[in-house]
């Protein structure tokens, strides 16, 4: 393996596990699969080419507007498709439908307001690139790298230390023993929702220093995403780290060595031989995956 | 026959009997009611329902126990016939795409409602067989019905093999997994020269439309009549499937697998069965795509795709054949027939669908339970809200009353208590002060009536203690030998003012209960 598709791999390795780890926390806490996560990830790609066009081109512009909107459409998604029907019956299904309902409208409503051509966002990183002996390595992959590695190691921190972050864990273990002793389901699942929006808000300005923001640009954003949280098995933040460097690392050789094209049918055929041996992914165990 | 010679000899007069709406049934003459037809080489009967009597004209009448066959009918009459009566193209072609979407909707409502198994890979078993039909037409040169047969082969084949993974992963996981496999059939659709990556589809295979009508409204028509007869078929494989042996096993499964497994059910080759019949018939729908379009295209293996027919099955309810079809249709009119509004009309199909799940508990055709339950919800809300002294027994009460006869008394009574109390105003009151004996209003005299028929426990009575001068009021008992008892120590110096003073004692119980 070369130092370019190890850089590259690395890059979407960090991506998926931000992307992977706000549909896992959202699954086991709150007991939704949130398909909106797509919308979500364009909305905060547009977001931030907003920011950028009203508020002057730096990175500071960059990161905090496709937080901020990521953060913002997480909390619409938690008032339109969890407040009403959290305690209604035949939620989890409903909740998925709503928050598919809400990816649709989402989507079609960015391509009917901004058209269907896609934008750039500023190389917030720079253009230059590190050599590493014979390899190079451009800001942006070293940059992208840092940034998550960074932010998910203050998030996995903030989880354990914080008493919010306790909250969270335990509404994750349990619910139901959650609300027992006194965590309000409401509180928390808002700031869920406003927490796994502005990860999907990083994540699409860190894919941006690569592609371009569009309509559609979620949606293989939230593919890969869900592809990764479930094959980590729902639930599980190390499961989710797991699957997120497969995924990853399937990618980038899949993409240097046989072609883009075979990408996702490489990673299809991968998920689908490991969910034939292990039928809840590789960390969800039989009887510990939260059921639906 | 008692009822039959009443009939013939003094027809019942036509002159209504209460205040009940009358609803318009069918009329029945003599014994017609007993007279059944069974549909052939089968036990049901076409229609089910019962002769009654007409409470408004006390005519006999013949019942349906349900309505739903006959909207079936009319519906479906109506979905074929619009579109040929509108004959312009793109209401053929949109007609054809629903008959199309509801035969595939139909079909995944069975592996989703009915085999309880989430499976996305629907469209993709319609896309291999349309493709593999496709292409052995144009290779092979076989004609069109043997592209059916072809197709719905491939159907089996292709769901054996999906289907076998949902023996062992459940839920969203085994719906990870048919996800791939779209993904899959589609890249492998996309890079493949043989499956026309060139041209973006497969075109060029033997169709049913005669090559004269190729285009033109008359070929269209018949292939929107040939799409239904297809539509017509899943409807019925649905029933068979849904309806019988199959479908109840499953259910029991979909309540309690535990419970199923402990009564004997094998639910796992249940559901499997039922994934293979809908796969045969997505196989046989694929078959039928392929001729009627002449070929297949890379957008059946589509996310897209997956996702409105989706939109669909929940619009109108999962788990329901009418559902499927009605979904279909709402999703099939907006995104077909208002092509010109652009993205806006996915916004009102997301709209539509995210109102339906929030407010609706299992779609459109869910509705009607969800305000029965509603209803029976408030109904006993009002129920146990009113339970004042003495008012109506609530059910659990009544079941402990051995004479049925005093339940229905003390309801007759709570409601002219209610009324009462509306008569009883300043104005009574003052009448009966001037004159508590003698000609009184009607309030008055219809307060002093209900004050008359009370029985003799607890009663107000006057005792006179020297005559016409000095009175006071007790309390009887009811019981013999008991002696009634005081109620206070005043003294009431005429007749007329310690009548009103009972008078008012009673109004005040009266009041008060």
């Amino acid at each position: 393996m070369d130092m370019y598709t190890l850089m590259s791999g690395l890059q979407l390795t960090c991506i998926y596990a931000i992307l992977a780890i706000g549909v896992s926390i959202i699954w086991s806490s709150l007991g939704m699969l949130n398909l909106a996560h797509g919308f979500t990830f364009a909305a905060s790609g547009y977001g931030a080419w907003w920011a950028v066009t009203v508020f002057g081109n730096s990175a500071l512009v960059v990161f905090s507007a496709g937080i901020t909107t990521g953060a913002f459409v997480g909390v619409l998604i938690y008032f339109l498709a969890f407040l009403y029907i959290y305690d209604k019956p035949n939620y989890p299904v409903r909740a998925l439908i709503a928050t598919m309902a809400i990816n649709m409208i989402g989507v079609q409503f960015l391509m009917w307001w901004f058209g269907p051509r896609m934008k750039p966002l500023p190389k917030v990183f720079g253009f230059g690139s590190i050599k590493f002996g014979d390899a190079v390595v451009t800001y942006s992959q070293f940059g992208t790298i840092v940034c998550s590695v960074g932010v998910l190691g203050i998030l996995l921190g903030w989880l354990g230390i914080t008493r919010r972050g306790l909250e969270i864990r335990a509404m994750m273990q349990n619910p139901e023993g959650a609300a027992l002793v006194g965590i309000s389901l409401r509180k928390t699942a808002l700031w869920v929702m406003a927490l796994s929006g502005a990860l999907a808000g990083l994540a699409a300005v860190l894919l941006s220093q690569t592609f371009f923001v569009s309509p559609y640009a979620g949606l293989q954003p939230l593919i890969k995403g869900l592809i990764v949280a479930l094959l980590g098995g729902l639930g599980s933040i190390g499961g989710a780290m797991v699957g997120a460097v497969m995924v990853g690392f399937a990618e980038a050789l899949t993409a240097s060595y046989l072609g883009g094209q075979y990408v996702l049918m490489v990673q299809f055929t991968m998920i689908i031989i490991i969910l034939l041996f292990r039928p809840r992914g590789i960390s969800g165990l039989l009887d510990e995956a939260r059921e639906e | 026959m008692a009822i039959d010679k009443q009939s013939q000899h003094s027809a019942p007069s036509r002159s209504l009997v209460g205040d009940r709406g009358w609803l318009p049934r069918i009329r029945l003459a003599g014994q017609r009611s007993l007279t059944r037809y069974r549909i052939p080489f089968t036990r049901r009967t076409w229609f089910q329902g019962h002769a009654v009597v007409n409470p408004r004209d006390l005519t006999r009448q013949y019942k349906l126990d349900d309505k739903r066959p006959w909207f079936w009918i009319g519906g479906l009459i109506a979905a074929l016939i619009i579109p040929i009566l509108v004959g312009t193209n793109l209401a053929l072609t949109a007609a054809t795409t629903f008959a199309l979407y509801a035969a595939i909707n139909l079909m995944w409502m069975l592996v989703i409602g009915t085999a309880g198994i989430f499976s996305l890979a629907t469209l993709a078993v319609v896309g291999a067989s349309a493709y593999l039909a496709a292409w052995f037409s144009i290779e092979f040169g076989i004609t069109w019905p043997v592209m059916l047969l072809l197709g719905t082969l491939v159907g089996l084949l292709f769901g054996a093999i999906i289907g076998l993974p949902a023996l062992r992963i459940d839920g969203l996981y085994f719906a990870l997994l048919t996800m791939g496999v779209v993904e899959l059939c589609r890249v492998y659709v996309l890079q493949s020269r043989t499956f026309g990556s060139a041209t973006g589809g497969l075109y060029g295979a033997d169709t049913f439309i005669p090559v004269a009508w190729q285009l033109k409204t008359p070929g269209l028509i018949l292939g929107y009549v040939a799409a239904f007869a297809v539509m017509l078929a899943m409807l019925g494989i649905y029933r068979l499937v849904n309806g019988q042996r199959l479908g109840l096993l499953l259910a029991t499964a979909r309540e309690s697998e535990a419970t199923a497994e402990a009564l004997g059910i094998n639910y796992q080759r249940a559901r499997f069965t039922v994934f293979l019949i809908s796969s045969a018939g997505l196989g046989f729908i694929g078959g039928f795509y392929a001729t009627y379009f002449k070929g297949a295209s890379p957008s059946l293996f589509s996310i897209d795709q997956v996702m409105l027919l989706f939109a669909m099955i929940v619009i109108g309810g999962l788990g329901r054949a009418e559902g499927a079809v009605v979904g279909t249709g709402v999703v099939v009119v907006l995104d077909k027939m208002f092509t010109e509004f652009g993205p806006i009309r996915f916004i009102v199909i997301g709209l539509i669908m995210l109102g339906v799940t929030l407010f609706a508990r299992n779609g459109l055709f869910g509705i009607r339970d969800q305000f029965v339950e509603f209803r029976n919800k408030k109904k006993s809300e009002r129920r146990s809200g009113r339970t004042e002294k003495g008012g109506e027994p609530l059910p659990e009460e009544a079941t402990e009353i051995r004479d049925k006869d005093q339940i229905y008394f003390r309801r007759f009574d709570k409601r002219l208590r209610d009324h009462l109390k509306t008569l009883v105003t300043p104005e009574v009151i003052e009448e009966h002060r001037l004159k508590p004996l003698g000609q009184h209003s009607d309030p008055l005299e219809r307060v002093l009536n209900y004050f008359r028929g009370a029985g003799g426990e607890n009663k107000y009575v006057l005792y006179e203690l020297k005559a016409n001068t000095e009175y006071k009021i007790i309390v009887t008992t009811g019981e013999k030998g008991i002696p009634p008892r005081d109620v206070d120590s005043t003294i009431y110096t005429s007749k007329n003012e310690a009548l009103h003073a009972v008078f008012l004692k009673r109004v005040q119980d009266l009041m008060d209960s």
